[in-house]
């Protein structure tokens, strides 16, 4: 998948530069002032910066394996031990039900999806602290730092699905019933997994720069991202929380944004869950919200920021 | 034609007496957060790294800027190239700019030569194709074309440098911003940067320049722009700024540690403070055999004065000696007059040394002294001429601070001899 997204940008890359190629850039004319620049151009700057990205998001992924001893197998075992206790405690002592599904392979997937918006916050919030000393060395959109820094949290999340993938064939050898669902439905899960990254990035947009005026945001975000992760429906289906809620009281778990993107993961990958229209729409629209108060947030406090670093 | 216009450029920077204590309410600091301004319970105090700043460069210049620590010049460089916001003012500039804020800023150790260059033209907004067709001139003029394939932590930071250096100038700027970084490359390198700058130059690229190495800013900037605790103090032609701003790093060390210390006063002004060989020409450093003279030129503008000389000779911060004149010397006329301390051959080691010259002068019917005292006047290096046999011998023979080549001699004790 990173191949193709690197495919991707390169190719379109070397197109726009055949296309500026003719453009003379000699006699462009620059200000530099201290009002602070408008979203749009912003966008702008932020769109002709974009092959940097693939850069930054590298020296991520690769700054995430790289002390580990165990390698590759450590890789595996890091986001498998806290879902192996939680089947444990959970599945097996305290039978918290999984629409009609091995209690493993349902918190596998709705962990594998959790774990893209978990880690990618606490890594997002890191990232102007991360990249400190080239921000303060060289110029490019300062966006470009939190946005690169989901990259580890999506390839936690490959490792996940081939976990995942690996269980439901364990589970058609052992019992005949394979679980995963291939069909278009699958698309609906490759969007749960975008919109969780983008709801990272988002919250992110907001920690990342409270982070560098109170260093501990970093560590309270974690404390705050595990109380976050019991009110998702991960270790419990959402049917079972609508059961125990009276009626007027079904709207609460849809204030929670990462609901229906866990739930249209797991209708997307196993066919279960409680997807309703109305909850992905909700879902959907404070998720924007967050981002667009994010990205006005970030922009206003940048300079001082920078500064700050 | 103006490449670069700067109008009332300010930098102001907030400091927080109270940072890291976290006793105020979050929701404070939040509220301050976004406006950029400073918590509102905190005790805080402005300080303006840069202030007012006007200037405008045609293209084509090469600008240097020079200045104490802290005048602001990397200031105005990082504004120039926007890491930072500027507080007040503006900046309008045309074309393509590219900084060498400091040695590596933009590369990634893990990635070979080759990636790093794309990376680095991605950072600076220029297209991959563009970027692709000068990697061999890059690699050529950094002479690292053998290690293309190593990542960057293997290189020196003299490979790391030609490679920083050769991937700015090669990605067609209009305006370098240079930072001090051209003192880590080996002479020949530093050479071939500062030809090339100038050749550039005479293309229509506008250099800013920030050096310390005044021999470097006289010969290649045609104007150099003299800052000074976040100002302009002076700009316009390189020999005239130099000059000036070496004298005042004088007189301001004077003032700031003494108030006797100055160079001129009502009787007299000290004009220059050189190191000369026997043959009386000027030299820059020290041969360890040769006799050399500290050489003071003062002028005096009234008659019937004396003056007494005296000599602060230190090393590594620490004062080997002071000495003076044994006695006033008679100056019956008004004029110009040179004052000679000879420092004996074989006396201070292979170090560098820095002296600081006093001349006392008297009124001839009274009893006051008027002292001019000039700190750190001058600094030089001392050097060996012989080549040792071996590399460690001769070198370990006289070792300190000062080596002074003592008389020996060694004789049998006469009522030993029967004992």
């Amino acid at each position: 998948m990173l191949l193709a997204l690197r495919r991707w940008l390169g190719l379109s890359a070397s197109v726009v530069a055949e296309a500026d190629g003719g453009v003379d850039r000699k006699s462009q004319k620059w200000v530099i002032e201290p009002a602070r620049v408008g979203l749009i151009a912003r966008a702008e700057e932020l769109w002709r910066y974009r092959r940097i990205l693939w850069f930054f998001a590298s020296r991520r992924i690769k700054e995430r394996y790289e002390d580990a001893t165990l390698g590759r197998f450590w890789m595996f075992v890091q986001p498998l031990a806290p879902i192996l206790i939680s089947t444990l405690i959970f599945g097996s002592m305290l039978e918290v039900p999984s629409d009609g599904i091995p209690y493993f392979l349902f918190i596998l997937t709705g962990s594998s999806c959790w774990r893209i918006f978990d880690r990618g916050v606490q890594r997002v919030t890191r990232s102007l602290d991360q990249n400190r000393s080239l921000i303060k060395k060289v110029y490019f959109p300062r966006l470009i730092a939190p946005i690169s820094s989901v990259a580890p949290a999506l390839t936690e999340f490959g490792v996940l699905f081939t976990l995942l993938v690996a269980t439901c064939i364990y589970y058609f050898v052992k019992d005949g019933i394979f679980y995963l669902r291939l069909g278009p439905q699958l698309l609906v899960a490759v969007l749960a997994v975008a919109m969780a990254a983008f709801l990272s990035v988002s919250v992110g947009l907001w920690t990342s720069v409270m982070q560098i005026r109170h260093k501990d945001v970093q560590f309270s975000i974690r404390y705050f991202m595990q109380l976050w992760y019991y009110v998702t429906p991960v270790i419990f289906p959402l049917s079972e929380l609508l059961k125990m809620l009276p009626p007027e009281l079904h709207f609460v778990p849809y204030l929670n944004p990462m609901s229906p993107v866990v739930e249209m993961y797991k209708w997307g990958v196993l066919g279960i869950g409680h997807v309703s229209g109305v909850g992905v729409l909700v879902g959907v629209l404070m998720t924007l919200a967050i981002f667009g108060s994010g990205v006005v947030y970030f922009n206003r406090s940048e300079a001082a920021s920078v500064d700050r670093l | 034609m103006d490449s670069l216009v700067a109008e009332g450029l300010g930098k102001c920077y907030v400091l927080s007496r109270e940072e890291g204590k976290s006793s105020r309410s979050l929701w404070r600091r939040l509220r301050a957060a976004p406006r950029g301004d400073a918590d509102p319970a905190s005790k805080t105090r402005e300080f303006w790294a840069l202030r007012d700043v006007g200037f405008r460069v045609e293209s084509g210049t090469i600008l240097g800027v020079i200045g104490p620590n802290g005048a602001g010049k990397t200031t105005l460089l990082k504004i120039l190239a926007r890491v930072i916001t500027p507080t007040t003012g503006r900046v309008v500039g045309v074309g393509r700019v590219v900084s060498l804020l400091e040695l590596g800023a933009g590369f990634d150790p893990d990635l070979p030569a080759h990636d790093n260059i794309l990376m680095n033209a991605a950072i600076l907004g220029i297209p991959r194709l563009e970027a692709q067709r000068r990697i061999k001139e890059i690699l050529e003029f950094a002479e690292v074309e053998q290690f293309v394939g190593s990542p960057l932590r293997h290189y020196s930071s003299g490979m790391y440098l030609r490679l920083a250096f050769s991937v700015a100038i090669h990605m067609n700027p209009q305006i370098l911003l240079a930072d001090e970084i051209l003192a880590v490359g080996d002479q020949a390198f530093q050479e071939r940067c500062l030809q090339k700058v100038v050749e550039l130059g005479r293309d229509g690229l506008t250099v800013l320049f920030v050096s310390h190495d005044m021999d470097a800013i006289m010969r290649i900037c045609n104007r150099v722009m003299w800052l000074h605790q976040g100002a302009i103090r002076k700009l316009g032609d390189p020999e005239e700024v130099v000059d000036e701003y070496q004298n005042a790093i004088w007189s301001q060390a004077d003032i700031a540690q003494s108030e006797r210390g100055r160079r001129a006063n009502r009787f007299a002004e000290v004009l220059s403070v050189r190191l000369v060989s026997s043959s009386g020409k000027d030299i820059g450093g020290a041969p360890v055999s040769e006799d050399v003279f500290i050489k003071t030129r003062f002028r005096t503008s009234k008659p019937s004065l004396s003056v007494k000389c005296a000599l602060d000779l230190s090393t590594k911060g620490q004062l080997i000696f002071r000495t003076a004149d044994t006695e006033a010397r008679p100056l019956p006329q008004p004029g110009i007059y040179e004052a000679l301390a000879k420092i004996p051959r074989d006396l201070l080691a292979e170090l560098p040394y820095v002296a600081t010259v006093g001349c006392i002068f008297k009124r001839d019917n009274e009893t006051k002294e008027y002292p001019l005292l000039m700190y750190n006047a001058l600094s030089f290096l001392v050097y060996g001429t012989e080549t040792p046999e071996t590399p460690t011998s001769g070198r370990l023979d006289r070792v300190g601070f000062i080596a002074p080549r003592l008389e020996w001699t060694v004789r049998q004790e006469a009522y030993a001899a029967g004992a």
